[in-house]
């Protein structure tokens, strides 16, 4: 049986750190280095943070994040889902540097930063359904 | 999260406290905006030893704070960067265009 977690969080960026702790300290069962945790914590910051600044307008709303811990290739699956305004050109989204609020000083970097960091990275949105970010990491230099 | 300024005669040392990701960065923007305005230099330089963490937030932050600094025709340079923060400073490219120091 696979481990499993479940957080539900309001979109608000203090929030954050407390999201990418959890998923951090979820994955010491497999026993990842120091540098397997900060890439998990990037990819996850960067999951939450699209979600507080993009999905909801003033009122917020919810994130949730999931991670599936599997011991049969040591790596662990994060979901950070939300149910706000979708991405309306996801394509443009996945590029680097590309951001739709430049006058925020936002690098454009989040989904490149979740790939580059993880092994595997796969986004689904529907506009006004909301958006579900999920990303693999192997933990290939865990002593298991 | 929060900064503490070191102004000196020709550079201002800033140091940062915390992790810099959407509310860190929020946290000390105008601060930092504030001592860039009041106290022209040649080179800023802000002093990661003290931010464990790093997200694209993070590097927005830093890229605004470079257009105001290049715009006043200083430098921006980074020192004491941790691993994690090193491993998404060269993903983005930062070190082409704001330099790593040793202290």
């Amino acid at each position: 049986m696979k481990d499993i977690f479940e957080l539900t969080i309001n979109a608000d960026g203090k929030n954050e750190a407390f999201a990418r702790a959890t998923v951090a300290a979820f994955s010491l069962a497999l026993s990842p280095t120091l540098e397997e945790i900060g890439d998990l914590k990037t990819a996850t910051s960067e999951a939450v943070t699209n979600a507080v600044v993009h999905a909801y307008g003033e009122n917020g709303g919810k994130i949730k994040i999931t991670g599936e811990a599997d011991t049969s290739d040591n790596s662990i699956t994060v979901t950070v889902q939300d149910f706000g305004c979708g991405i309306e050109d996801l394509k443009s989204a996945l590029e680097p540097f590309y951001t739709t609020k430049p006058d925020e000083e936002r690098s454009g970097m989040g989904f490149t930063i979740i790939d580059t960091f993880s092994d595997e990275m796969s986004v689904e949105s529907t506009v006004n359904v909301g958006t579900t970010v999920r990303f693999k990491k192997v933990f290939k230099n865990a002593e298991s | 999260m929060k900064a503490i300024f070191d102004v000196g005669k020709d550079d201002v040392l800033i140091k940062l406290y915390g992790e810099l990701d959407e509310y860190g960065a929020s946290k000390i923007k105008d601060d930092v905006d504030k001592c860039i305005a009041r106290h022209p230099a040649r080179a800023y330089i802000f002093d990661l030893e003290n931010v464990q963490f790093v997200d694209s937030t993070g590097l927005g932050f830093l890229l605004g704070r470079y257009k105001k600094i290049r715009q006043n025709h200083a430098e921006l340079l980074v020192s004491h960067v941790c691993p994690q923060v090193d491993k998404v400073f060269k993903a983005a490219g930062v070190y082409t265009f704001v330099p790593k120091i040793n202290l």
